[in-house]
């Protein structure tokens, strides 16, 4: 009986503690600019198409994809489900309830990186959060999911995978006439379209649970 | 610092390692604690055994009061610890089925499994009807997407519903488990059972 009462004492005084002390402070609000530098060297802001590409086809309402093109292009052509906001416009006091939350993930693209790049470097100086960039922007979509390059036959199985399930990707884009047409004709506005894939280091899903 | 697989510390075959040696940890700790009788897991509902309670309130906690103190003294970064989604209509219908899941066959998935290795029979059962709802899960999948995705909230925590901060949100989770451990012991006298 008497380690019961001592268990109970020291969980109550440890809550006690917790409850004393303010909530930590190892992340500030706002990102300083070595902090920024770290975070645009290790490129974590990026989510790959693959991905983005896997979102849609589940139709997960975890995301909200965001075209910061001007409006003529968004309407010409855009993602399914995607919001415009050009990048002019993302300062504007209507669409901060969008860009600075917590419960969809916004993936922003543009033609290239760039753009998307710009709108999210600026958004994480505001101390948002939230807020990720498709890889390489529509054209490297474009390339990538709906008309992928075969591999060749001396890749790894990595690689195979990988093209097949853009194929398959590619495939169910192709039969949702609303989803995708053929206007979409790749710029070569930006320097670097198609970049080397990186590891991000975002939030890892795993599944579990107790019991 | 922290936490280490997100943050690259550890490559993905050690956190799979750790995790199956974790694993192999959770499972014998509910099976020395004796989870692996459903009697004792039905305990729950009729008040004469609450050493589930217990366990998973004590486990719950340890979590609690650690990751906190972890993250004041910088050792985790706690925004990028995975938190559950929450769909909130998938959640309450599938707390709801696996409310009477539990009362009916005496286990929760895991404490199954449990029972089955060391060779209880119902325990056995109950996998086996797992088995059955993930496939009809899958092949009615159609017949259920719009309610398994509706109502996306994200990560929300109780503690920013409700203003508060995540100290003091523990502090209320401690006295409850506390108070809940009086309690248990209290109805396990007030409604004792011989041999079960």
């Amino acid at each position: 009986m008497k380690t019961r009462v001592v268990l109970s004492i020291t969980a109550i005084a440890l809550g006690l503690l917790i409850a004393a002390v303010p909530q930590n402070t190892t992340r500030p609000y706002k990102v300083n600019p070595e902090q920024m530098l770290t975070e645009i060297q290790s490129e974590q802001q990026f989510i790959s198409p693959e991905e983005v590409a896997d979102m849609i086809v589940q139709k997960l309402p975890t995301y909200q994809l965001i075209d910061v093109r001007n409006t003529n292009d968004f309407e010409q052509f855009s993602l399914p489900g995607a919001i415009n906001i050009p990048l002019e416009s993302i300062l504007n006091e209507e669409f901060q309830e969008i860009l600075n939350q917590d419960t969809k993930t916004n993936i922003l693209y543009s033609n290239g990186n760039l753009d998307a790049n710009e709108a999210w470097m600026l958004l994480r100086q505001l101390g948002y959060s939230n807020n990720y960039v498709l890889q390489g922007g529509l054209n490297y979509w474009y390339e990538a999911i709906m008309n992928p390059a075969s591999p060749g036959k001396s890749v790894s199985n990595e690689e195979l995978a990988k093209y097949n399930f853009r194929k398959a990707a590619s495939r169910s884009f192709g039969s949702d006439t609303s989803a995708v047409d053929n206007n979409f004709i790749p710029v070569n506005n930006t320097a670097n379209p198609a970049p080397a894939k990186t590891e991000s280091k975002k939030k890892k899903k795993v599944s579990g649970g107790c019991s | 610092m922290g936490p280490l697989a997100p943050y690259e510390i550890i490559s993905e075959s050690t956190n799979f390692l750790l995790a199956f040696i974790i694993g192999i940890g959770f499972g014998f700790v509910l099976e020395q604690a004796g989870f692996s009788s459903s009697r004792k897991l039905a305990g729950v509902f009729y008040g004469y055994d609450t050493v589930v309670v217990k366990v998973f309130f004590t486990g719950a906690i340890t979590a609690l009061i650690g990751l906190l103190f972890f993250s004041l003294f910088g050792w985790i970064d706690l925004d990028l610890v995975y938190v559950n989604e929450t769909f909130l209509w998938s959640s309450i219908v599938g707390g709801v089925i696996m409310g009477f899941g539990f009362i009916i066959g005496g286990y929760c998935p895991g404490t199954s499994f449990c029972g089955a290795s060391i060779g209880k029979i119902d325990g056995m059962v109950f996998i086996i009807g797992l088995f059955i709802g993930i496939f009809i899960f899958n092949e009615g999948y159609p017949l259920w997407e719009g309610l398994y995705k509706a109502e996306y909230l994200g990560d929300p925590k109780i503690s920013t519903w409700f203003g508060l901060s995540d100290g003091f949100f523990a502090l209320l989770v401690i006295i409850m488990a506390v108070a809940m451990f009086w309690i248990g012991e209290w109805a396990e006298k007030k409604f004792p059972r011989e041999e079960y």
